[in-house]
């Protein structure tokens, strides 16, 4: 392999690292990867990409299973294979993973797939990963190292994986569809994996312990969220809080807490989905002088700089929200910020959030709540779907747009969307938010019909009390 | 109507001012909060802002001339005239007839005023079809003359405005420039015009940070602006100002009768460094509390513990003070001012950071109390903030001794046997060797080094 001094060093080739990579290697850098586990990382192996597989499988079945009568279409009795539907998934993970490793070939960018460890400020030690051939050098010399190591599921004190007791990692190969699962937190993944398995007919028990779903996000949202999940026959225990679980006649019973009362949820299997956490103590950072901070996170600048001026990082390593869509504009930034090309700085309000069940939700920006108590004295533009006439005719009436405009400038501050679609329909209100869009451009740009997209113009409207249509 | 523009008193010493440069000139459109010229005081050099909407008239005190507070140094027209584009009035303006026609004191106009003129006043620049056809949007006039000839640039409420606002700009000059609508929206609302805004967005494209920025620029800490050295043209002479005079003779008997020594020490800052930012992360107290702050009061610590070295050569004799007053050298344009921080002995860390602060805003702004400037009996130099290793500061006389503070630097540190990469800042102290000897300036170091190494006694 090539001489093993390079310009940028990236620890990681997940959306953070390998993004990363490419983009240092367009800027003329000599670049490496370093990749432990599979190309591409969590987000194409393990998270985002798989899961949004099974997200499909299940909106499928739902489709044949409930909506197909709507229509007046009759099917036979509906069967399915677990097994086909967890192949399917892995096989787009597979394919993905491999366009990596292309793409960083294209790019000139040397892939070392090995374990990372920061030996000094310009040195990063390769260490072979068991069951994989030992790494070309033992050792890299960089100008730049770039830390994207990402973060890994979290689990209760005294945890154990396996007889049915599985992360978001262990659920995406387990093959045999669970007849109940007891999934502990409503965030992004547990709600999807509620979804997923409730579409084939496994009986779902949610067990929150804040008082809403998806902590943290607008609470209108989240309540027409528990409404939805209820209706598909979800039972949602908000407010319960986690004791312990004991294992008797194959079965879990998990024992949760509520102001004191306590409740058990039997289950057959129990899906752990309370965060992730920075993989930032096994790679020697602290040593090179590199400062973590609460919860692990690496401390870095504006420039991405971390406490050693030679080292940098990205993505989940560094701050919530962990997203990939995150670290890769993060990954972005951070080289172009080392090659001079970019002014320091990254707006963390431009990046917006989705869930991937059904309702999906996406949010940017600030929540009305949040700004509210940044003292931004704000007005709501909300339209429900059911004021939309391509929402009612695609038989997805359900969900709203929410618009929280500033009353100063009437700049759009913050974007909530539940519905169907919702993921595919923020990005207008990105976009908005980085060109720095007020209402006016909003409102007054021409949006085809009958599209969803309605909604956002009509919501724009709506801010200013001149909606149209509702 | 004619409105007098008055020399203002912008500092309470103040009893003239010269004007170093015009910023504005006869014509210009003027709006509230606008610099309209630089003004020199005995104290610092500032800008003078508009207090009025208008159009500058005429200038009376013109630039290198000084007059007392109160004279009349311009005069500006009020409002009417802005229905005009800028150029045509800005061409009006230079005709000396028709513009005296505007006063009410002249008597009535021999010729009928500016507009046989206007013909021949430049042109604004056109609207240019051909420009914008050329980059496919849309081009407006001059950003001078926007407000009034081309309504449509900035979104006003949202439902009376176009929503097509052109995102290029051509300047006066046709330099062109983009601005994001919530940037216009937010520099319309504030009077400002995008043209002297720098953009930072892709392409130089200015968005609201960038506007407020400049406003921050403007308002609060114009001293920044100001503090870029002024520059010399190459084989010029210039005189002295009064700032310059002062810091001239000062520094020249300090050098002349001060016998100076000086004594270096590195400090691991560290400590220090967790203490500022672990401060700022709680967010318990509203001041941010900076490096300076820090070491100020690690040097009133240090004081109290050695007096000798808070003290005078006065009279051929030696003063110890009873108060700890330091004064923190703070740079102007062409020189600098040394705001004092008195009876440190009895402030917190916290106390000392908002003293400080509100003093290093004055500085930009103006407006000290003779106490401020004032009294110290001790001095710190700091040029942490410009990366410098080491430098050693001259004495203020008739003080003891001052302290020059280098930049927080990574430089290897040996800790426990193992070389480590450290942050350490080097302090140097300057010695009146009539009042101070090698070892009490040595142990007064020693000491200093201690608290800003074990900064917890700091919060005591």
């Amino acid at each position: 392999m090539a001489n093993s001094r390079y310009d940028l060093v990236v620890i990681g080739s997940g959306p953070g690292g390998y993004v990363a990579a490419i983009r240092a290697s367009q800027l003329k850098m000599k670049v490496a990867v370093v990749e432990r586990d599979r190309p591409g990382g969590v987000c194409l192996n393990w998270g985002c990409i798989p899961s949004k597989a099974l997200l499909n499988s299940a909106e499928t079945m739902e489709t044949v299973r409930g909506a197909a009568k709507e229509h007046g279409i009759e099917v036979g009795e509906v069967r399915f294979d677990f097994q086909k539907v967890i192949a399917r998934s892995r096989a787009t993970a597979d394919k993905l993973s491999r366009g990596v490793r292309f793409l960083l070939k294209k790019n000139n960018i040397d892939l070392y797939e090995a374990n990372a460890a920061v030996a000094g400020p310009n040195t990063v030690a390769l260490q072979a990963v068991e069951g994989k051939p030992a790494p070309a050098a033992q050792a890299l010399e960089a100008e730049r190292i770039l830390v994207a190591s990402g973060s890994s599921e979290k689990l209760f004190p005294g945890m154990r994986l396996g007889d049915g007791v599985m992360t978001s990692k262990e659920a995406l190969v387990h093959d045999t569809l669970p007849a109940s699962v007891a999934i502990i937190g409503a965030g992004a993944i547990g709600l999807e994996f509620g979804y997923f398995y409730q579409a084939f007919g496994a009986k779902v028990t949610i067990i929150e312990l804040e008082k809403q779903m998806l902590p943290g996000f607008d609470a209108e949202v989240a309540e027409e969220l528990r409404r939805a999940f209820v209706k598909r026959g979800v039972t949602v225990m908000l407010g319960h809080g986690y004791k312990s679980m004991a294992r008797h006649d194959g079965t879990w019973a998990v024992t949760v807490d509520a102001a004191g009362t306590e409740k058990t949820v039997e289950a057959e299997a129990v899906l752990v989905a309370v965060g992730r956490a920075p993989l930032s103590s096994e790679l020697g950072l602290e040593a090179a002088g590199v400062e973590l901070e609460r919860g692990g996170f690496v401390k870095v600048d504006d420039s991405f700089r971390t406490t050693c001026p030679s080292i940098y990082a990205i993505g989940d390593v560094i701050r919530p929200p962990l997203l990939a869509h995150k670290a890769s504009a993060e990954g972005i930034a951070a080289v172009e910020i080392m090659a001079g090309v970019r002014e320091p700085g990254f707006d963390l309000l431009s990046i917006a959030g989705c869930i991937y069940c059904e309702p999906e939700v996406a949010t940017v920006g600030l929540s009305e709540a949040e700004a509210r108590s940044r003292g931004i004295d704000v007005k709501i533009g909300k339209i429900p779907f059911r004021a939309i006439g391509k929402a009612v005719a695609i038989g997805h009436p359900d969900g709203f747009v929410k618009l929280v405009v500033s009353k100063e400038y009437s700049e759009v501050i913050g974007c909530q969307i539940i519905g169907n679609h919702a993921t595919d329909l923020i990005s207008e209100v990105v976009l908005g938010k980085t060109l720095e869009t007020t209402t006016a451009e909003l409102g007054r740009t021409v949006h085809p019909h009958p599209t969803m997209s309605e909604a956002i113009m009509e919501a724009a409207l709506a801010a200013e009390g001149e909606a149209i249509n509702y | 109507m004619s409105n007098e523009i008055l020399m203002p008193k912008l500092s309470d010493t103040m009893e003239e001012g010269k004007i170093i440069r015009w910023l504005k000139h006869p014509g210009d459109t003027i709006h509230r909060g606008e610099p309209i010229a630089e003004v020199e005081t005995d104290k610092a050099d500032m800008v003078l802002e508009s207090f009025d909407d208008g159009v500058l008239d005429q200038i009376k005190l013109k630039e290198g001339e000084s007059a007392p507070v109160g004279a009349v140094i311009a005069m500006m027209r009020a409002g009417g005239e802005t229905g005009k584009p800028a150029a045509q009035a800005e061409a009006a303006t230079q005709e000396p007839k028709p513009k005296a026609a505007e006063r009410k004191s002249e008597p009535i106009p021999i010729r009928p005023k500016a507009k046989p003129e206007a013909p021949k006043a430049p042109a604004p620049p056109p609207p240019s079809a051909d420009l914008s056809a050329e980059s496919g949007e849309q081009i407006h006039p001059a950003m001078s003359s926007r407000r009034s000839a081309a309504p449509t640039a900035i979104p006003m409420p949202p439902r009376v405005s176009a929503v097509a606002s052109a995102p290029v700009e051509v300047s006066a000059d046709g330099h062109k420039f983009k601005a994001s609508p919530l940037a216009r929206r937010a520099a319309e609302e504030a009077g400002i015009d995008l043209e002297s805004v720098h953009g930072t967005g892709p392409e130089g494209r200015i968005t609201k940070r960038d506007v407020d920025n400049f406003l921050r620029e403007q308002q609060l800490f114009r001293f920044r602006r100001i503090v870029s050295p002024r520059e010399g043209a190459p084989g010029s002479h210039e005189e002295l100002s009064k700032m310059r005079k002062t810091i001239a003779n000062r520094m020249a008997t300090s050098k002349r009768e001060i016998p100076h020594f000086y004594v270096t020490v590195e400090i691991d800052m560290a400590e220090a460094v967790k203490l500022k930012t672990s401060l700022s992360e709680a967010e318990l107290v509203e001041e941010d509390v900076t490096y300076n702050d820090i070491i100020v009061k690690a040097v009133a610590l240090a004081l109290g513990r050695y007096p000798r070295i808070n003290a005078s050569f006065e009279n051929d004799g030696i003063t110890i003070h009873p108060n700890i007053n330091i004064g923190v050298a703070v740079a102007v344009e062409d020189g600098l001012v040394v705001p004092v921080i008195r009876q440190c002995e009895q402030l917190s860390l916290i106390e000392i950071a908002q003293i400080a602060h509100r003093l290093v805003a004055k500085a930009g702004r103006g407006g000290f109390t003779s106490d401020e400037l004032s009294g110290a009996t001790f001095t710190i130099s700091n040029m942490g903030m410009l990366g410098i290793e080491h430098f050693a500061a001259v004495i203020v006389p008739p003080q003891a001794a001052i302290l020059a503070a280098s930049a927080i630097k990574d430089r290897p540190v040996v800790r426990n046997g193992v070389l480590a990469v450290g942050k350490t800042m080097m302090a140097t102290l300057s010695c009146d060797h009539r009042i101070i000897d090698g070892v009490v300036a040595g142990r007064f170091l020693q000491e200093f080094k201690r608290f800003l190494e074990n900064p917890a006694s700091l919060l005591l």
